[in-house]
């Protein structure tokens, strides 16, 4: 017990794991505000400067990276409607049009203080509950990989905006795309008309980058004469009783955040739109409505995609298999510096479990303390000449895209996503589905063959496995009653149910 | 912006040609190492653990840059495509010496300058825990008794487990269903889930799954019982005849371009020998469940050929692929 606590307090004792720590989640926040630069690259960086560091020095640097990079996104979703990340693009559903009501530091200062609630809620899960979730993350066969993404595709009509027909194109748009690149069972090409540069497919922050950062940065050109938005800057923490008003709700998403965090293969980008789409559909008198500025428009996806990251050091930690892309490195960087991540790794080393808890929750509240204090000179962004705005929007997607993987071809993709993204626009198209069809295309194509070709190819018995196993039978079922719920079957049963009362 | 950059370095290196036709200097500046696999994966954990003792030999910095994709096709097709000066070298695993065969590519490594084979992973065939099967064995006959119905893990067409099962199909018979994951992450995810019934994986990447108990080791891909995992049999115990075959294991090296000046060469020969016999690195390789080789030149040469014929013939003969490695030029083994 003692250990335990002292595992836990090694950050927060030690002047120099503190420090490392508070970099990391200063420099993290900036990471995650740029398009294009992302967690993941920052921590491959990492791992070689790293090397000849002690392993703990190395790890706690990563953690304030992983933790402020995962809330920095949020930064330019709201003043600029650009993503950072990922796992941002809902927040500026809601967060862009607060800052056009000139509400951006309020708006910074609800999503900062969600973050940290949420990532810590992600963190007690992962310090109380880890290896009951991970066996629970196990459970998900192939088959339940394919529902959740169905479960995904549902999402279109709450990112669609007005026209559900433009929405379900969009998606179909997003799946081609994201399906361009080569076949992962028979290894042949597929769209790639014979280039070796689209042998690797197109890399969904390729597409976000350009539909969202230079999209909007050409659409910005038909403002060019509009006043900037004078930014409130007088209440930028929110009041105690407004924290407490949504604290529901940020549970709610909390809990969604770490369960898809939780689960290998998907992360804090596909949480985040789950806990929009029930916030949106459970919120019955949001502050605003949805898409013009809704508070809870922001403290789901905030607080969502922040527990998910103490969802995604849960399989970590526990088995040696990563969460996500940013825990695939870290284990790479327990191998390099000779640890063995995997089942042992808490018993052989159970320091790196709660001194990853405890430099969790550290991180943390860096994050409130720098996410609070900085924003007074953030919210300027908004308020610089277009002139000026514009052409460093285009300098970062440009140097972002480059620096994902080196491809100078990428950037060329980007900026053609990001010319049809300015069309798109203009006619009325959102980006949410195309980013949402970028994601989902590859894991439904993934899961759909490996749940058949687990049942011998046969669509009767992969069918009967959806309702035969509980788990696949509790997700078939949330489908089935969202799609009834949008039908007139619906008004029906309830109906009928009013009636027999 | 690029392009004057680009010349004066060209401008500059010719002038340097002409005043020292030695280039003794080198390396006066950065080497780029461009990694064929994603960040976090084995072949990148490899580069990163060597490249440090390289720096320190050679007393530059190298910097290294994941370009993933297609097989490792997009990272190899990038390092070809730079000058041939020793600035940019290749860190890449055993899949370029079967793109032909794959037509995923027409180039392999015998179409680069081979720097250094650092060493050869382990192969293991592992299944949940829980498992009925206890051997490979019980596998071979479980499958012939309900052929079609076992659930073996892959990873794709040309991956590790699709070559190890066209070498048990070259000797003997195994009619499974094969399920495709993403690497060997998700699929000892689904073993531990007990969604898949076996799969032949590194043993880089299952060693302490089976250590902990997790997994049940079937077999390891080698003559002999290992030292590092006791009580796993060698595949030669279920099939003899496989023997032929061993010893197999995906590899890792470093290249450089074919054109690259002799001397250069040698410097980088050098250099990564030194690198790999280091004691830290040595222990590294070990414990990542991998042996070391170490080799360069003709041996390296030698390698490189029985890896891809022994593995071009057997993925042939099994019917995993269709091309004749005859028509490519690949003699039998």
């Amino acid at each position: 017990m003692s250990d335990t606590i002292s595992y836990l307090l090694m950050a927060w004792l030690d002047p120099q794991l503190l420090a490392l720590t508070a970099i990391g989640t200063l420099a993290g926040i900036y990471v995650g505000a740029i398009p294009g630069l992302s967690v993941t690259m920052a921590a491959s960086i990492l791992i070689s400067f790293t090397f000849s560091w002690d392993v703990n020095h190395a790890l706690a640097l990563i953690v304030g990276i992983y933790c402020g990079g995962v809330y920095g996104g949020s930064r330019t979703a709201i003043l600029l409607n650009i993503p950072g990340a990922p796992s941002a693009v809902v927040t500026a559903f809601d967060g862009y049009p607060l800052a056009q009501q000139g509400e951006a530091g309020r708006a910074i200062g609800l999503s900062t203080v969600m973050s940290v609630i949420g990532g810590l809620f992600g963190t007690l899960i992962l310090a109380s509950t880890a290896p009951v979730l991970s066996d629970l993350a196990l459970q998900f066969a192939p088959r339940d990989y394919f529902l959740i993404a169905v479960m995904g595709l549902l999402l279109v009509s709450t990112l669609s905006g007005k026209s559900l027909a433009r929405g379900i194109f969009s998606v179909a748009l997003g799946g081609i795309i994201g399906l361009v690149g080569m076949d992962p069972v028979t290894a042949q090409g597929r769209f790639t008309m014979g280039s070796i540069d689209l042998m690797g497919g197109i890399h969904y922050v390729v597409v976000m980058i350009g539909l969202f950062g230079v999209a909007e940065a050409f659409y910005q050109l038909h403002f060019l004469s509009k006043e900037p938005v004078r930014q409130k800057v007088d209440k930028i923490i929110p009041a105690f009783s407004m924290v407490l008003k949504y604290l529901p709700l940020s549970l709610r998403t909390g809990v969604i955040g770490v369960i898809v965090g939780a689960l290998p293969g998907t992360g804090g980008d596909i949480a985040s739109l789950f806990a929009y789409d029930h916030a949106k559909r459970t919120v019955k008198n949001p502050s605003k409505p949805f898409g013009q500025g809704a508070y809870e428009g922001l403290v789901a996806p905030e607080t969502a995609n922040n527990a998910a990251v103490g969802g995604a050091y849960v399989p970590m930690l526990t088995l040696g298999m990563p969460g996500d892309a940013v825990t695939a490195i870290i284990i790479g960087a327990l191998v390099i510096h000779g640890l063995n991540p995997g089942p042992m790794l808490m018993i052989e080393t159970p320091h790196i479990f709660w001194f990853t808890v405890g430099n969790l929750v550290l991180a943390n509240i860096f994050l409130l303390i720098f996410g609070l204090t900085g924003i007074k000179i953030f919210t300027k962004v908004v308020e610089l000449p277009k002139a000026l705005l514009i052409p460093l929007i285009l300098v970062l997607c440009v140097v972002g895209t480059y620096s994902l993987n080196s491809n100078m071809t990428e950037v060329y993709w980007m900026l053609g996503f990001g010319i049809l993204g300015y069309f798109l626009k203009i006619f009325g198209f959102q980006m949410g589905p195309i980013i949402l069809g970028v994601i989902l295309g590859p894991l439904l194509d993934e899961t759909y063959r490996q749940a058949m070709s687990s049942v011998g190819d046969s669509v009767s018995a992969f069918l009967l496995a959806l309702v035969t196993n509980p788990l696949s039978l509790i997700l078939t079922s949330v489908i089935v009653l969202v799609l009834l719920g949008n039908t007139p079957v619906k008004g029906w049963v309830v109906g009928q149910f009013q009636r027999s009362q | 912006m690029f392009k004057p950059l680009a010349l004066g370095i060209a401008i500059s290196a010719a002038a340097m040609a002409f005043a020292t036709p030695t280039l003794a200097d080198y390396p006066e500046r950065n080497i780029q190492g461009t990694i064929q696999w994603g960040a976090g994966g084995a072949t990148d954990n490899v580069a990163r653990s060597l490249t440090p003792h390289v720096e320190e030999i050679l007393d530059t910095t190298v910097v290294l840059t994941n370009r993933p994709g297609g097989t490792g096709v997009i990272g190899m097709n990038h390092v070809m495509r730079q000058r041939p000066d020793g600035y940019n070298l290749l860190y890449g695993a055993e899949n370029p010496q079967l793109y032909q065969l794959m037509g995923l590519a027409d180039f392999s490594y015998d179409d680069m300058h081979t720097v250094n084979i650092i060493g050869q992973g382990l192969v293991v065939i592992a299944a949940p825990a829980d498992s009925p099967y206890d051997s490979f064995k019980d596998v071979l006959e479980a499958a012939k008794e309900n052929p079609g119905t076992l659930r073996m893990g892959g990873t794709g067409a040309g991956g590790l487990p699709s070559t190890v099962h066209a070498m048990v199909n070259a000797v003997d018979e195994l009619d499974v269903r094969t399920v495709t994951f993403g690497g060997d992450g998700p699929g000892i995810t689904a073993l531990l889930g007990g969604h898949i019934d076996f799969m032949p994986l590194s043993l880089a990447a299952a060693k302490e799954q089976i250590l902990g108990g997790q997994l049940k080791g079937l077999a390891v891909l080698t003559q002999n019982e290992l030292e590092s995992l006791p009580g796993v049999p060698p595949i030669t115990d279920a099939l003899p005849d496989i023997g032929s075959f061993l010893p197999w294991g995906p590899f890792w090296g470093v290249f450089a371009h074919e054109d690259t000046p002799d001397d250069i060469k040698a410097t980088l020969e050098g250099a990564y020998e030194q690198a790999v016999n280091n004691e830290e690195f040595q222990d590294f390789l070990r414990n990542f469940g991998a042996e070391p080789l170490n080799l360069n030149g003709d041996e390296a040469q030698q390698y490189l050929d029985n890896w891809q014929s022994v593995t071009a013939w057997s993925m042939y003969e099994a019917g995993a692929v269709e091309t004749s490695p005859e028509k490519l030029g690949i003699p039998r083994p």
